[in-house]
């Protein structure tokens, strides 16, 4: 094995040149297909990826093309990644849930000639959209089920492709190999579209330096090497599958291993036991709401043991993790709790060999963040953005706060702005908006400094906090500042509560809409003998509402304490009666509020809110999973909720 | 599906008639299915359909009549034969083995095709262990080919309905079926869930040559993936045809229209 | 010390009682796993083996009357497990086959008159003397632990207790790995689903009721070495219900832990308990803690897991 910072590659093709020369028979990747996993070790990574490569510049790839890859994580796309980067071409990864309409941008966009699809699923969205990106030649697929009826002279398979290469690298062997030579690493690597909150979605181009550079900082900053385990479960198309089990997979030299298929995540998860794990908060959340479940359902000694332990957890757990001295008395209880409940708790998540495990994206609770690290999990937040090929800051390990995303690590520089707003410069700095000149000159100085559109400060310890997005502070009459994300996520920590959209921007209080959350709800529901036949109808049920009421007085009293927040208090809400939802597009992909639609959508509710109606009748058009258009229609009420006094007696 | 209309017969039923003390489940009933085709056999409840699927797989015996399978003709089939010839079902109320994985439920369907003696299969060693491995493979293509992965070790007691409904057709998948008996494997199913079982049974016709026979209530389902239809009414044939055929033929129109049997 | 010792030899006299009545669960349990009917003729089968095996082996009977000699244990034990082999199959052929579909309080019923079947034939063919059965496993205490550590325990005891050992392991095997295992556990699910995937019915039966013969020739076996074939052997079925309660119907280690406790409860209880109410505990107790079982934990402590893994 090579040390990673002695590779000289300039881009990945280059670095798995030299790789090679030692690590050929290492495992690369793996992959779970019927029942077992399978290895490709480096060498035959690189077999297959050179094959492709030969194989698509016989079809006529050709430097500065774009690949769009859509399907979930596995090892023949991230080959196919591999290829193009070898031909000098750009991948271009689409989100594999997206719609057809949402790949014809991106597809359209990145001026696409060829595309290479996992599955019939992924196949019939690419042909769907061929008449309106007339310039797709080839859709070439890796799984050919279902797929042989389909028109040879358009739709390949992948094992075609790399058949007619293998026969032209047999003529030619150095073919690939020249061609990796004319890199160079201010190349483009890839482009990665963002779904932003509003607009279309930008391609951000990241060059290979970008990538080569932010992976060997972080692997040096947090210890990665050749022995982690990785599982790649999060969307090709987003940079943090990117850079964590593509870029820092070859950097390190780690294997990265790809679940059999999105719904076996969980299994694979255990199977696989990673040591360095990334999630976005709600799956640490999902994970934590479906153990509570689980616990509630235990017989009483299990269930008594977990709680006694989980005390003793909260009490040593971190510190013990942070290096801090512990009464030898209080050790011992940790360690029996470790053999009796943590130790098998974490080996059923599929946690117990994690040494570094990230989350970012979002806020994530502080009860669910010290869930965790409690257990002896080394949890950690970043905060980052596609931008800056995702780190702007780290926590590092032994000061690891809830509340704040970290320092910068080495090579990065943060300012915060006038209006508060977040600025970075760093060597992950993006190249460019693909095609779009405007965009990068409003987010990037021309001295490298780019915008995050954050708003944030620094806090005593130096670490910095996010309060929420720039633009979206708002004021409320009273000139108090409202962020309505902060509270969204507050609230959002509750397990009952899925979604919330906060209201006050120059208005005179704060309100809320609130999506509940059918799983958590639901089981209450069960417990309680609270009957319900759909969403909508446990939504609108009046023990939901004052479920959800406890929740928001909760919320108000703790604001209270804050005099900077305590005007924020959430006054009236109610429950919507359907989910929010991507399809509707009232979520982004990434599950983000989009206030806009959101605002134009339930104008009425939002009126009624503030002007003290007791409830409101609203009629929603949404798309069902088959794609029909329907309506659902209901009669919602308003809640007030009681607000605490500043610094009140709440205590007690 | 094939449309070789003059492809070799075979199953055929010969004037099958079938009752239980009095009552007249099938009346001098007969058709053919042909290799490798998708054949429906529809009618109104209580028609008679799922009576045919019994007499054709052995659960009901008929009293008159004669089933050819393969050439060989008849008066009745036994479960065990039918299955070792070939001839594997779903249930209309699923009839899964609750309390084992999915897993071992697939593998049930291997069972006509395991040979080791029951001394090796004690033993656990040597040649019945490298057959349980080959089924254990074969097995997990089906698994692989139906989607379902994700349930491979849960118990199926514990599944959604649509999910049941597809870890049964894995298991009469399993066995290699030369005739594959569906009886409406769509009920209760919502519309993705009947597309994916479309999708799988005319893949399994297609990929693997299959002949399917199968009951289903929904004529659309019905007149997109059949080749030839067979109507029962009131435990008789009164019609028969390709979809275009039947979907204009009168008798049907009546029997489904004017008659209720309800 | 001599308190403790005695406390020590009550339980493992318990444990080893226990493995005797766990013997006979067991071959309750595998056609209830496998058919859902409760055998009530399980004892009488033991009973029965026990009268075959003793058959073989003695000059008083028919073996020897026709053939003129007697058979070597080695040989004796597979005879009898064949002529319980055949057994099974006359069961299904004259019995079962015709039940097919019946309520199960019927084929139960059936079970009742197999059993009155069957201990009438023995009592015809065999007479109903004690009489006693020695297929050289070793008898009386163990010396060696005599000597080292004072324990005064039989050594057919430890002989059945390696040998039920031996027997639950075999059978954990089969049930859960082989392919016959599989599809008695199919049968045992769904008749229906069973038969499609051309599992034939009649050869299951006859072949679970073939090892639940055998189990119940160990258990002859054993029960006939300790205290001599005897008719009252057919009523230590009525020891394996509240056996069968504690452990559940339907599980294996079940029957050997229900089994356990059952022996060592009724022992410690006729030596502690006993003496304050005037003794004989040992009879009823047994049915007393089956029914404190029924009212707590119905399913038995193996009878289904409620702790539901994902």
């Amino acid at each position: 094995m090579v040390n990673s910072l002695e590779l000289q590659g300039e881009t990945f093709p280059q670095l798995l040149l030299q790789r090679l020369e030692h690590d050929a028979a290492r495992s690369a990747m793996r992959e779970k297909a019927y029942g077992i996993w399978q290895t490709w070790t480096l060498g035959q990574l690189c077999e297959e990826s050179f094959a492709l490569a030969a194989g698509l510049a016989d079809l006529g790839f050709a430097r500065n093309d774009t690949l769009v890859i859509i399907g979930d994580n596995r090892p023949r796309l991230y080959g196919s990644m591999i290829a193009a980067q070898a031909l000098g071409g750009v991948p271009v990864p689409a989100y594999q849930d997206s719609v057809a309409e949402e790949i014809q941008y991106v597809v359209d966009h990145a001026e696409a000639r060829f595309i290479i699809a996992e599955n019939q699923e992924q196949v019939d969205k690419a042909l769907e959209i061929r008449e309106q990106c007339p310039r797709v030649e080839r859709v070439i697929y890796c799984d050919p089920k279902g797929l042989r009826k389909y028109d040879p002279r358009v739709v390949m398979d992948i094992e075609t492709v790399m058949a007619r290469g293998r026969e032209l690298l047999k003529a030619d062997p150095d073919k690939i190999n020249a061609e990796i030579q004319k890199g160079k690493s201010s190349d483009t690597s890839i482009i990665l579209y963002t779904s932003g909150t509003t607009g279309r979605p930008k391609g951000v181009v990241l060059s290979h330096e970008n990538l080569l550079v932010t992976a060997r900082n972080t692997n040096e900053f947090d210890g990665i090497t050749a022995d982690e385990e990785v599982l790649a479960y999060l969307p090709m198309a987003w940079v943090g599958d990117n850079v964590f089990s593509f870029a820092m997979g070859l950097v390190a030299g780690f294997c990265v291993n790809c679940p059999e298929s999105t719904n076996t995540v969980a299994q694979d998860l255990r199977e696989i036991g990673p040591t360095f794990y990334f999630a976005p908060p709600r799956v640490f959340e999902s994970v934590l709401t479906s153990v509570m479940i689980r616990m509630k359902d235990a017989g009483r000694l299990k269930r008594s043991l977990f709680d006694h332990f989980m005390k003793v957890a909260k009490k040593t757990g971190v510190a013990l993790m942070d290096g801090q001295s512990v009464p030898t008395w209080d050790r011992f209880h940790y360690w029996l709790g470790e053999l009796l409940v943590y130790g098998p708790l974490k080996n059923t998540l599929g946690l117990s060999r994690v040494r570094v495990a990230y989350t970012a994206g979002e806020a994530i609770g502080p009860e669910i963040f010290e869930f965790y690290r409690s257990l002896g999990i080394n949890l950690k937040q970043l905060y980052g953005q596609t931008e800056a090929t995702v780190f702007i800051t780290m926590q590092p390990d032994g000061v690891v706060r809830s509340e704040s995303v970290g320092t910068p690590p080495p090579g990065v520089e943060v300012r915060i702005e006038e209006n508060g707003e977040v600025v970075y410069r760093s060597p992950g700095v993006f190249k460019e908006y693909f095609k779009n000149p405007e965009a990068t000159a409003e987010t990037k100085t021309s001295d490298n400094w780019v915008h995050t559109g954050d708003a944030g400060y620094f806090d005593d310890e130096g670490h910095l906090r996010i309060i929420d997005r720039a633009k979206d502070v708002g004021k409320l009459n009273d000139s108090s500042m409202f962020a309505p994300k902060f509270l969204e996520n507050k609230l959002k920590f509750f397990p009952e509560i899925k979604e919330v959209v906060t209201f006050g921007d120059q208005r005179d209080f704060v309100t809320a809409f609130i999506n509940i959350d059918l799983d958590a709800v639901g089981n209450w529901a069960e417990r309680n003998n609270v009957a319900y036949a759909s969403y909508q109808e446990l939504a609108a049920h009046p023990e939901v509402y004052a479920l959800v009421q406890e929740c928001i007085e909760q919320v108000n009293q703790s604001l209270a304490q804050d005099s900077h927040l305590s005007s924020s208090q959430i006054r009236r809400f109610l429950i919507l009666h359907k989910e929010l939802d991507p399809d509707d597009g009232e979520l982004t992909r990434t599950r983000k509020v989009r206030r806009r639609i959101i605002n134009e959508r339930y104008g009425d509710l939002i009126e009624a809110l503030f002007d003290g109606r007791k409830n409101c009748f609203i009629s929603t058009e949404v798309m069902f999973e088959d794609g029909r258009q329907g309506q659902i229609e209901a009669d919602l009420e308003i809640r007030d909720a009681a607000v605490s006094e500043e610094h009140s007696r709440a205590a007690a | 599906m094939t449309n070789e209309q003059t492809s070799e017969i075979l199953l055929e039923v010969d004037a099958i008639s079938l009752s239980f003390g009095g009552v007249h489940a099938l009346v001098d009933v007969s058709f053919d299915i042909r290799k490798g085709e998708v054949r429906s056999i529809i009618g109104p409840n209580g028609a008679g359909k799922s009576s045919m699927l019994n007499v054709i797989n052995g659960f009901y015996h008929p009293q008159q009549g004669t089933i050819t399978y393969q050439g060989q003709a008849r008066k009745q089939m036994r479960p065990h034969d039918a299955a070792a010839g070939g001839i594997a079902r779903t249930f209309q109320n699923i009839a899964l083995f609750k309390g084992m994985s999915t897993l071992d439920n697939i593998m049930t369907g291997r069972n006509t095709h395991m040979s080791k003696s029951l001394f090796w299969q004690a033993l656990h060693i040597g040649p019945a262990r490298r057959e349980e491995i080959e089924h254990r493979e074969f097995v997990e293509h089906v698994i692989d080919f139906l989607e379902i992965q994700s349930i491979r070790k849960t118990p199926v007691g514990r599944l959604p309905y649509g999910l049941q409904k597809r870890v049964e057709l894995g298991r009469a998948l399993a066995a290699e079926p030369t005739l594959l008996l569906l009886d409406e494997p769509m009920a209760g199913m919502n519309l993705e869930e009947k597309e994916d079982m479309s999708r799988f049974i005319l893949e399994t016709n297609d990929e693997f040559g299959t002949t399917i026979a199968l009951i289903e209530h929904d004529m659309g389902v019905v007149m997109d993936i059949s080749d030839r239809v067979v109507v029962l009414d009131y435990g008789r044939k009164i019609a028969e045809g390709t979809p275009e055929e039947v979907r204009t033929n009168q008798d049907v129109i009546d029997a489904y229209l004017g008659v209720s049997h309800d | 010390m001599a308190f403790d010792i005695f406390l020590l030899e009550v339980i493992i006299s318990g444990l080893m009682t226990g493995v005797m009545y766990a013997l006979v669960a067991l071959g309750f349990v595998l056609i209830f796993k496998a058919s859902g009917i409760f055998n009530f003729a399980q004892g009488v089968m033991a009973l029965f083996a026990a009268l075959a095996l003793y058959d073989f082996l003695a000059e008083d009977g028919w073996f020897f009357a026709v053939f003129g000699f007697t058979l070597p244990v080695w040989l004796a034990i597979p005879a009898t497990g064949l002529i319980m082999v055949v057994l099974a199959w006359v069961i299904e052929r004259t019995v079962l086959r015709f039940m097919v579909k019946q309520n199960e309080i019927i084929l139960f019923m059936a079970t009742i008159g197999l059993a009155f079947v069957l201990e009438g034939l023995g009592d015809i063919l065999f007479g109903s003397d004690v009489k006693p059965l020695d297929i050289g496993i070793p008898q009386g205490a163990s010396d060696w632990l005599l000597d080292n550590f004072n324990l005064y325990i039989e050594q057919l005891e430890i002989f059945a207790a390696g040998t039920a050992a031996v027997l639950v392991v075999v059978l954990a095997i089969f049930f859960q790995r082989t392919r016959i295992g599989r599809a008695l556990r199919a049968v045992a699910d769904d008749h229906q689903a069973a038969l499609s995937v051309g599992v034939s019915l009649d050869r299951i039966w006859v072949i679970v009721w073939s090892v639940s013969g055998i189990v119940a020739l160990v258990a002859g076996i054993m029960w006939g070495s300790k205290s001599g074939v005897q008719f009252s052997l057919s009523l230590i079925a009525l020891k394996a219900l509240p056996v069968l309660i504690l452990g559940g119907f339907t599980s294996v280690p079940g029957a050997i832990v229900g089994g356990l406790i059952i022996g060592v409860g009724e022992k410690l209880a006729e030596v502690y308990i006993g003496p304050m109410v005037g003794g004989a505990i040992e009879n009823w107790f047994a049915y007393m803690l089956a029914l404190v079982f029924l009212l707590f934990r119905p399913q038995g402590l193996f009878g289904e897991r409620i702790i539901e893994r994902v």
